[in-house]
């Protein structure tokens, strides 16, 4: 059952990640997060690698980033540490900016996105080495 | 989003999460306050760990950061104030207000005691 305000929620975040990443947005994002990955919360260059050392990311690990948006983190791990990862986020426009910048790391072979809520995700039970979310709706 | 995780990881396989939360033992009126003032993920009454648990997961680690999220908030608010007039072309004017409020009442909402930060990292646990 989605509630209205959860509704709302996904409406202005799709909204925001179809916004333009302009300079000055990426000169913030740098100066607030360290990385210009496309965050726009609270998880910084060093908590995210706090993650990929949790999860024990390394080659041929397969990931699962929940509510990724722009692809922070799940991205920005898949590049540093060589696991593959799945991005997964209700709007699309994120997703697409994502796919984007996987290009141009040259990681696209390992990344792949997926537009679902986490419950409706059509994976089988079992997919996955590791699961990743930073301040998602639970 | 627990549960997901849950049947979605191999047994053995880990979930990390930063989650935020309201602080424990607030009293009603301010347990509501930290609701309306901060991006809640977690709608329960029971914590990050006793959901992890229910969900199936063992091994459970929970690690506060409150401090760099006030960190990290105050930079939000102090950086966008600085470029101000070029995110207020490209945001319009009246969304960059409300962006900032929005970071400001949860920023302070978290310097009066209500929320906190916490880094999550648990094991899926065998089936049951």
């Amino acid at each position: 059952m989605v509630t209205r305000e959860e509704r709302d929620t996904r409406e202005r975040f799709r909204n925001r990640y179809g916004e333009d990443r302009t300079e000055v947005v990426l000169q913030i994002e740098r100066a607030v997060i360290g990385g210009d990955w496309g965050a726009n919360g609270y998880t910084t260059m060093a908590q995210a690698d706090l993650l990929g050392t949790a999860l024990g990311l390394e080659r041929g690990v397969r990931m699962l980033d929940l509510g990724a948006g722009r692809g922070w983190p799940g991205l920005y791990l898949a590049v540093r540490t060589g696991c593959d990862v799945v991005l997964s986020d209700v709007p699309f426009e994120g997703l697409r900016l994502a796919l984007a910048r996987a290009a141009d790391e040259r990681a696209d072979g390992r990344v792949a996105a997926v537009a679902s809520s986490a419950r409706a995700l059509p994976f089988r039970a079992g997919t996955f080495d590791a699961v990743v979310h930073t301040d998602v709706l639970c | 989003m627990l549960r997901a995780s849950r049947r979605l990881l191999r047994p053995g396989g880990r979930t990390a999460f930063f989650t935020i939360h309201p602080t424990a033992g607030l009293s009603p009126r301010l347990r509501r306050r930290a609701h309306r003032d901060g991006p809640v993920a977690v709608a329960s009454h029971l914590s990050s760990r006793e959901l992890l648990e229910r969900a199936g997961f063992v091994d459970v680690e929970e690690t506060d950061c409150t401090s760099e999220f006030v960190t990290v908030a105050q930079a939000w608010v102090d950086q966008c104030e600085d470029q101000r007039d070029a995110l207020a072309e490209v945001l319009g004017a009246d969304e960059f207000d409300e962006r900032q409020t929005e970071r400001r009442i949860q920023l302070q909402a978290v310097r009066d005691g209500l929320l906190r930060r916490s880094l999550l990292v648990a094991t899926r646990g065998d089936d049951r």
